[in-house]
């Protein structure tokens, strides 16, 4: 089978030992033109590339990406402007896009959710993206989104946590396309010192469950090239980075050559920590 | 119309309303709570325990009382709920003690909440000294200047405050901290949320521990005048005092139901906090709900002097008793509210909460709207103890403390 969509041709055609690196930037942090300039030096380390379109509420972020959020807001960010920065960045790349957000964010524009969400899954596709993370969004309540992603071929990523019982993670799996984003931790989103057991277990649990066709990758803490390699070796096929990056942005503000080395350096890194547990 | 025991469905919906919009991370914790409420809530033993505590330690059932003085000023016969007396001041008990009960049932070992002017803080800070159980309080820093009456009362029960400083630094940000914290320490911690907000279950939760209000009303008013009341009206802010009001009437036609809102300095201009009024449906907090938001989905800052009704969103409850025309929703200013807190503490000897004021005012608005026969019952959900510093820069007293020396 081919696929249109770039997150499900290069996850199509993968082999089981391949891994995965999707850095995660917050769109129009610290403001619109250096976020496209950072998205394109760093583009040629990652596989994938997350994109959080800021929302005023994100009550799964930690206080780094709330701070992102709130550096984009202030640079006059809004989701129109985001899509309009991301359709730009296409045209650089056929790296798969993945869009991060809250439901709010995806049901403005017409009277109807339904109408709402149509609207809004075309401009994504137009905009050239692949996929999304929907924080605040359980399977409960994602039939009218899974129908849209049909209608636009887009892939909704759906989240599993350590709290996750095995009954839902069955549900969500039956569901799911692209990946699974598997939440390391119990908490909100932020750089952490150390790799839990917990989120060792939870890997092999989901492991246990899955086949090739769903890979499962892992995020929230993640901050270190020993984090990755302890997270590949208990059987992770992907690696998501956010926090961890944003906080880099955060540091050199006063300083965007200066940014962009950080970024560069940090992405080579983790890149090549992922190359040697290949 | 047949309404009572219909709502909310399985999925958390009220109509279009509502709903379970949270961090996969939460969902067992609801899913499990949710379990505890099924469990518990037709229980004669839980129900039994629960109303115990709200009578020895409470003070229920609370006053319906005949305000004669307002009744002359108003022209019609007006009872007020006297919700203020509850033990705390406010309301907001009857919710804290049923969530602090089941959580005890359901193995928790501590209590987070958000509160805006503190009631609900308090409140479940009065819960965590009663039930043994640690408490912390997420309380936004512009409410905690305001409300700084609470602040103490909460610590001197033994509540840490944890203060906000994200976004607006009001209620709804106090709720994301609280949220955050609980995502991850879910496994000993209940959040204890303060109104008919947030994912299913909460608000059809907390509607059942607010419901003993409406219950009440509904046999005092029948002793008292031996026929149901023409209006009752209640502020809406979250909206748990209104649904508690309101929620045993709505089978009733002929009773109106009215919920007013913060209308801060007046519906014209951006600084209110009228959701069900002007607001576009959207999801915030867990839920689908009349926000005010600004046109991609993002949240917009609130104003109301009141610090418990400065929130952008409403209970999903009242979205859909306002959308299918059971509920009327009204507003009243600031100002209209102040002119009413100082009505009713002069005619009355009784000091409303600011938010209760809301209630008074659209009452006194609309006064030319009465017939003379009409029996109206306000909810008094609060007094108005926590909120004289902020009246004291509003109100001219001939001596105020603050100019002297």
């Amino acid at each position: 089978m081919t696929y249109q969509n770039r997150l499900f041709k290069l996850l199509n055609s993968r082999k089981a030992e391949e891994k995965y690196f999707m850095p995660f930037f917050v769109a129009g942090d610290p403001n619109l033109d250096s976020f496209k300039e950072i998205v394109k030096i760093v583009e040629p380390y990652a596989d994938i590339i997350e994109i959080g379109i800021p929302f005023s509420d994100p009550i799964a972020d930690g206080p780094t990406i709330q701070e992102g959020n709130v550096r984009a807001f202030k640079a006059g960010i809004n989701t129109i402007k985001a899509l309009e920065a991301i359709k730009e960045l296409r045209v650089f790349t056929e790296k798969p896009f993945i869009i991060l957000t809250y439901y709010n964010i995806l049901i403005q524009g017409s009277e109807t959710i339904e109408q709402s969400i149509d609207i809004t899954f075309e401009n994504l596709k137009n905009s050239g993206i692949d996929g999304m993370v929907i924080a605040d969004l359980p399977i409960e309540e994602a039939e009218l989104v899974l129908n849209a992603c049909e209608k636009y071929d887009l892939a909704l990523i759906f989240l599993v946590a350590p709290s996750t019982t095995e009954e839902r993670l069955e549900k969500i799996i039956k569901k799911a396309r692209g990946f699974i984003y598997l939440i390391s931790v119990m908490g909100v989103t932020g750089a952490r010192e150390s790799v839990d057991q917990i989120t060792k277990d939870n890997i092999a649990r989901i492991k246990k469950k899955t086949n090739k066709d769903l890979p499962v990758f892992v995020g929230f803490g993640i901050s270190k090239p020993e984090h990755v390699k302890i997270i590949i070796d208990a059987g992770a096929d992907g690696i998501i980075i956010g926090s961890a990056i944003v906080d880099i942005i955060k540091n050199n503000l006063n300083n965007f050559p200066s940014m962009k080395d950080k970024l560069v350096d940090f992405h080579l890194k983790i890149r090549n920590s992922i190359k040697e547990r290949m | 119309m047949d309404y009572i025991g219909k709502y909310p469905n399985k999925l958390g919906r009220f109509g279009d309303f509502g709903g379970i919009f949270a961090p996969e991370i939460l969902m067992p914790a609801l899913n499990e709570l949710n379990e505890a409420y099924e469990k518990y809530i037709n229980d004669p033993e839980f129900q039994n325990e629960f109303y115990n505590i709200l009578k020895y330690y409470s003070g229920r059932p609370t006053p319906l009382y005949f305000a004669s003085r307002l009744s002359e000023y108003i022209g019609c016969k007006v009872y007020l709920k006297r919700e203020d007396l509850n033990h705390g001041g406010a309301h907001k008990i009857n919710n804290v003690i049923g969530q602090a009960l089941l959580a005890k049932k359901m193995g928790k070992k501590k209590l987070i909440a958000e509160t805006g002017a503190g009631q609900h803080g308090f409140a479940t800070a009065i819960a965590g000294a009663y039930f043994g159980m640690e408490t912390k309080v997420f309380m936004g820093e512009v409410d905690i200047v305001r409300q700084s009456y609470n602040v103490y009362r909460m610590q001197l029960l033994g509540a840490e405050v944890i203060p906000v400083k994200s976004g607006s630094k009001t209620l709804k940000d106090a709720i994301n901290e609280g949220l955050r914290y609980w995502i991850a320490n879910v496994h000993d911690t209940h959040y204890l949320m303060g109104s008919v907000v947030g994912p299913h279950p909460y608000p059809m939760l907390v509607r059942e521990f607010q419901r003993v209000i409406g219950k009440e009303i509904k046999q005092q008013i029948l002793e008292l005048e031996n026929k149901l009341p023409n209006a009752i009206i209640a502020c809406i802010g979250g909206g748990s005092n209104a649904i508690g009001a309101f929620y045993d009437f709505i089978n009733e036609d002929n009773v109106k139901l009215i919920g007013v809102e913060a209308g801060g300095e007046g519906k014209n201009t951006n600084k209110h906090s009228i959701a069900l009024g002007l607001g576009r449906r959207g999801v915030l907090h867990g839920a689908m709900q009349y926000l005010l938001q600004n046109e991609y989905g993002n949240i917009l800052e609130t104003h109301s002097i009141s610090a418990g009704l400065d929130y952008p969103g409403v209970g999903p409850e009242h979205c859909y008793l306002s959308k299918i025309n059971r509920l009327i929703v009204g507003d009243a200013t600031d100002n209209e509210t102040l002119n009413a807190f100082k009505k009713l503490s002069e005619l009355e000897g009784i000091i409303p909460a600011l938010e209760s004021s809301h209630a008074i005012a659209y009452l006194i608005k609309n006064k030319d709207t009465f017939e003379k026969d009409d029996i109206i019952v306000i909810n008094l959900s609060g007094s108005g103890s926590k909120d004289l510093s902020i009246v004291s820069d509003y109100i001219k007293f001939k001596i105020n403390p603050k100019e002297i020396l």
